[in-house]
C-alpha cells in the first residue's frame, strides 16, 4: 500500500496535478481570464492592464516588500473550465484572485472563493454578482444596476426620447443589461417599441436593422459585445438609420470605432471607464499602455490595471497579508488617487462589493471618443 | 481479453482508487470530470463505435440530463430518482431521435443530429421560465446517499467513479449479449443483418436510445460536479469534444472512451505549461495522433499487438519494446 501510494504521488506530481511549491518572497495573486473564445478581446485587455500594473509595482519593490506572482489561467470563456481553474489556484492558497471578466464565470467562481474566504476582484458587470450577499466579491467597474439608470436618465433628459428600440446580445451580460434597462425605462414611462435579441458572434445584422427601422423609435439602445457592435453599426449605416444610436461603454470603445470603419460616427452614450476621460492620470496610463502593448487600451484594460492597485493599497493600509481582513477592509472604503495614484480615479466600494466612480457622457467624433460631460459619483448625487 | 489486458485493467482500477488520496481538490475535480465524461463517451461509443450511427448530439443529452437533475433537486426530489429520471428522459428522446437514422446515414445523419443539438441549446436558452435562460442554474447541491454526504471533492469523486464502473459493467454485459452482436452487425453490414432476420429498425433505435441515456446519466453527475450549468456548456463544442474522446481512444473498442476522455480532460491541462500556445499545441497533438493512428490509441495498441503475435517485427512494434514480452 505504501509503495502504491508512493508511486501514485510521484505520478500525480508528474501528471501536473500536484501543486508547485511557492517562493517565500512573493505574494501569490493568480488571475483567471478569458484569453480564448468569444471573451478574448475583453480578457486580453484586462490582462495587459494588469500586467502593466504588476510590472510597475514589482519594479518599485512589490507590496510590503513582496513581489507579485501572478500566473494567468485561461478559461476559454467557458464557465466549467473557469470553475476548474479557480479550484486549481485555491489549492495553492492565494492571497487575492483577479478575474474573470465574463459574468457567468464570475457567478460560478465567486461561490468557491467565498467558501475559502478569498477575495476576488472581478471584471463582470451583471447585476446578479453583487446581489447574492457574497462578502468576498468586488467589482472593477459599474454593475448594470448602476450604469443603466445613468443611461436611462440620459435618454429621457438628453435625447428626450419617448420611445426606444432595444438591441441586445443574448448571453448573461446582454440579458442582464436588457432586463435592468427595461425596468429603468418603465420607471421613466419610456416605451420600448422593439426588443430584439441577437446571438453572440452574430455576423449578419441586416434583419435586425430592418426590424429597428420598422419600429421607428426616437432612440436606439445597443447593448452588444465589441465585434458585434461594430458589425451592427456598419449595417445600420448601410440601411441609413437616422435615429440616435445610444450605447453603454462598449459601443463607444476605441476597438468598436476602429472595427466599424467610420460607421460609429455620431454614436452617443454613457461611458463607465475610458482612456479618453478628461483625467490626466488616465491619459498618462493610456500612453504607457500604448507604448508597451502597441494598441489602444479599452475599459477592460483600466479595470485590470486598477484591480492590482486596489490590492496594493488595501494591503499596505492593513500592513499585512490577510485575505479575510482584506475583504472586510475593502467594504465601504474610498480610495483616492492622492493616496494611491495607481487607482487613477477616486473609487468607493460599498457593502456589496459594488464600485462607485465618476463616469462620462460621450460621443464619437472624427473616429475618436469625445467626452462631453462628467457625471458625478452616485454616492454624491443621492 | 488477454491476460496482459486484464493486468492493465486491474492496475488501472487500483490506480483510480489509490490516486485520489494524494490529490488536492483541483486534481480531484479533473478526475471526477474524467469519470463523468467517460460515461457520456461510453454512450457515444455504443451508438457510433459499435452500431455505426454518427451522432453529433451527445452533448445535448448531457445537457438534458444535467438540467433534469438541476431542476429536480431544488424541488426536493432525491438524487437517485432524479438520476434515473435523467436517464429515462434521454432514453425516450434518444429513441425519437433515432427515427431519422432509419432514413439517413453517415454525414446526412451527422447533420440531423447536429441540428438537434442546436435545437436543444435554443430550448435551454429561450425557455427561461423553466431553465433560467442564459443565467443557467447555479448551486446544484451534491447529494447525500444513505447518510453519506458527497459534498467533499473526494467523496464526490468516488460517487462518480462508482457510477462509471456500474454503467460500464452494464454496457460490457450488454455488448456480450446478442444485442451487442446485433449492434456490430448493424455497423458492418445492415443488409446482411436484415436478411439474417435481425430487426434492424428496432436495434437502430435501441442503439440511439441506450447511448443517449448514458449521455443523460453523465449529465446527471455533471450538474452537481460543476454546480453551475448554462446552455453554452452543452452547445456543439461539448458534442465535438465527446466525439473526439471516442475517436482518439478508439471507436468500437470497449476501453477506448476511458482513454479518450483521459486525453481530452488532462492533455489541455498539461499543455498549459506552453502558456498562450496551449490550445494550439493541444490541437496540433490531436492532429498528429489522428494522422499516425486513425483507429485511435487502442487501435494502435491492437495493431502493434497483432503484429507482435504474428512475428513480424515492424518499426512501429520496435518502438513498443517494453511491452513486447509475449503474453
Amino acid at each position: 500500500m505504501l509503495r502504491a501510494g508512493l508511486i501514485a504521488s510521484v505520478l500525480a506530481a508528474g501528471l501536473g496535478l500536484a501543486a508547485p511549491a511557492l517562493a517565500q518572497n512573493t505574494v501569490y495573486i493568480p488571475a483567471i481570464l478569458e484569453l480564448s473564445g468569444p471573451g478574448a478581446v475583453s480578457g486580453t485587455n484586462f490582462r495587459d492592464g494588469m500586467l502593466l500594473a504588476i510590472e510597475e509595482i514589482n519594479a518599485k519593490g512589490g507590496i510590503l516588500g513582496k513581489k507579485i506572482d501572478t500566473p494567468i489561467l485561461d478559461t476559454q470563456s467557458d464557465a466549467g473550465i473557469s470553475r476548474a481553474q479557480i479550484q486549481k489556484v485555491i489549492d495553492n492558497k492565494p492571497y487575492v484572485i483577479i478575474g474573470p471578466v465574463y459574468s457567468g464565470s464570475v457567478l460560478v467562481d465567486m461561490a468557491l472563493a467565498a467558501q475559502n474566504e478569498i477575495p476576488e476582484i472581478v471584471g463582470g458587470e451583471a447585476a446578479a454578482i453583487t446581489q447574492k450577499g457574497n462578502k468576498y466579491v468586488f467589482r472593477t467597474s459599474f454593475g448594470q444596476q448602476f450604469s443603466m439608470p445613468k443611461i436611462a436618465n440620459y435618454i429621457r433628459d438628453g435625447v428626450k426620447a419617448k420611445t426606444v428600440s432595444l438591441l441586445w446580445v443574448n448571453n448573461d451580460f446582454g440579458k442582464g443589461g436588457r432586463d435592468t434597462f427595461k425596468k429603468e425605462m418603465e420607471k421613466r414611462n419610456i416605451k420600448i417599441v422593439a426588443d430584439i435579441s441577437s446571438e453572440s458572434g452574430q455576423t449578419d445584422f441586416s434583419a435586425d436593422v430592418v426590424k429597428i427601422k420598422a419600429a421607428n423609435a426616437d432612440a436606439i439602445f445597443v447593448y452588444l459585445n465589441e465585434e458585434e457592435s461594430a458589425r451592427f453599426l456598419r449595417e445600420a449605416k448601410k440601411q441609413g438609420i437616422k435615429a440616435p444610436l445610444i450605447g453603454e461603454t462598449t459601443l463607444l470603445g476605441q476597438k468598436v470605432i476602429d472595427l466599424a470603419q467610420g460607421a460609429a460616427e455620431g454614436v452617443k452614450g454613457h461611458v463607465g471607464l475610458t482612456v479618453d476621460a478628461p483625467v490626466p492620470a488616465v491619459k498618462a496610463f493610456a500612453e504607457r499602455f500604448k507604448k508597451k502593448f502597441n494598441y489602444v487600451c479599452d475599459h477592460n484594460g483600466i479595470k485590470g490595471y486598477t484591480a492590482v492597485y486596489f490590492i496594493k493599497y488595501v494591503t499596505e493600509k492593513m500592513g499585512k497579508f490577510d485575505s479575510k481582513l482584506f475583504a472586510q477592509t475593502l467594504h465601504g472604503l474610498t480610495i483616492t488617487p492622492k493616496e494611491e495614484p495607481g487607482v487613477l480615479m477616486e473609487a468607493t466600494f460599498d457593502q456589496n462589493g459594488d464600485i462607485d466612480r465618476e463616469s462620462f457622457l460621450g460621443q464619437v467624433v472624427n473616429g475618436k471618443q469625445k467626452i462631453v460631460e462628467v457625471l458625478p459619483k452616485l454616492g454624491n448625487s443621492k | 481479453m488477454s491476460r496482459l489486458g486484464a493486468v492493465v485493467v486491474i492496475a488501472a482500477a487500483i490506480f483510480a482508487v489509490v490516486l485520489p488520496f494524494f490529490l488536492k481538490p483541483f486534481g480531484l475535480y479533473l478526475i471526477s470530470m474524467w469519470a463523468v465524461l467517460t460515461v457520456a463517451a461510453i454512450g457515444l461509443n455504443l451508438t457510433l463505435g459499435y452500431a455505426g450511427q454518427v451522432s453529433l448530439a451527445q452533448g445535448a443529452f448531457v445537457g438534458i440530463g444535467a438540467y433534469t437533475v438541476g431542476l429536480l433537486l431544488p424541488i426536493g426530489v432525491p438524487f437517485p430518482i432524479a438520476f434515473v429520471a435523467a436517464g429515462l428522459l434521454c432514453f425516450v428522446v434518444g429513441w425519437i431521435l433515432g427515427y431519422p437514422a432509419l432514413r439517413v446515414q453517415h454525414h446526412y445523419l451527422a447533420f440531423v443530429t447536429l441540428a438537434f443539438n442546436t435545437l436543444v441549446f435554443l430550448v435551454l436558452r429561450n425557455e427561461e421560465w423553466l431553465t433560467g435562460g442564459t443565467y443557467g442554474i447555479n448551486g446544484t447541491p451534491r447529494p447525500t446517499l444513505l447518510g453519506w454526504s458527497t459534498n467533499k471533492p473526494l467523496d464526490f469523486y468516488f460517487l462518480c467513479l462508482g457510477a462509471m464502473v456500474v454503467l460500464a459493467a452494464a454496457t460490457w454485459w450488454m455488448l456480450r449479449s446478442p444485442w451487442g452482436r446485433a449492434f456490430v452487425a448493424l455497423r458492418e453490414n445492415p443488409i446482411r443483418a436484415l436478411s439474417l432476420g435481425l430487426d434492424t429498425r428496432r436495434y437502430t433505435l435501441m442503439a440511439f436510445a441506450i447511448g443517449s441515456s448514458l449521455g443523460g446519466l453523465s449529465g446527471a453527475l455533471y450538474a452537481p460536479l460543476v454546480q453551475f450549468i448554462e446552455p453554452n456548456s452543452f452547445a456543439l463544442g461539448m458534442s465535438f469534444n465527446l466525439l473526439l474522446m471516442v475517436i482518439v481512444g478508439g471507436g468500437g473498442y470497449f476501453f477506448g472512451p476511458f482513454l479518450g476522455a483521459l486525453v481530452a480532460v488532462l492533455l489541455p491541462e498539461w499543455m498549459r505549461v506552453t502558456q498562450d500556445y496551449y490550445l494550439m499545441v493541444y490541437a496540433a497533438l490531436i492532429m498528429v495522433m489522428m494522422a499516425f493512428c486513425p483507429s485511435g490509441l487502442l487501435g494502435l495498441v491492437d495493431r502493434v499487438g497483432r503484429r507482435l503475435r504474428s512475428g513480424e517485427q515492424g518499426p512501429a512494434a520496435a518502438a513498443f519494446e517494453p511491452q513486447s514480452t509475449p503474453p
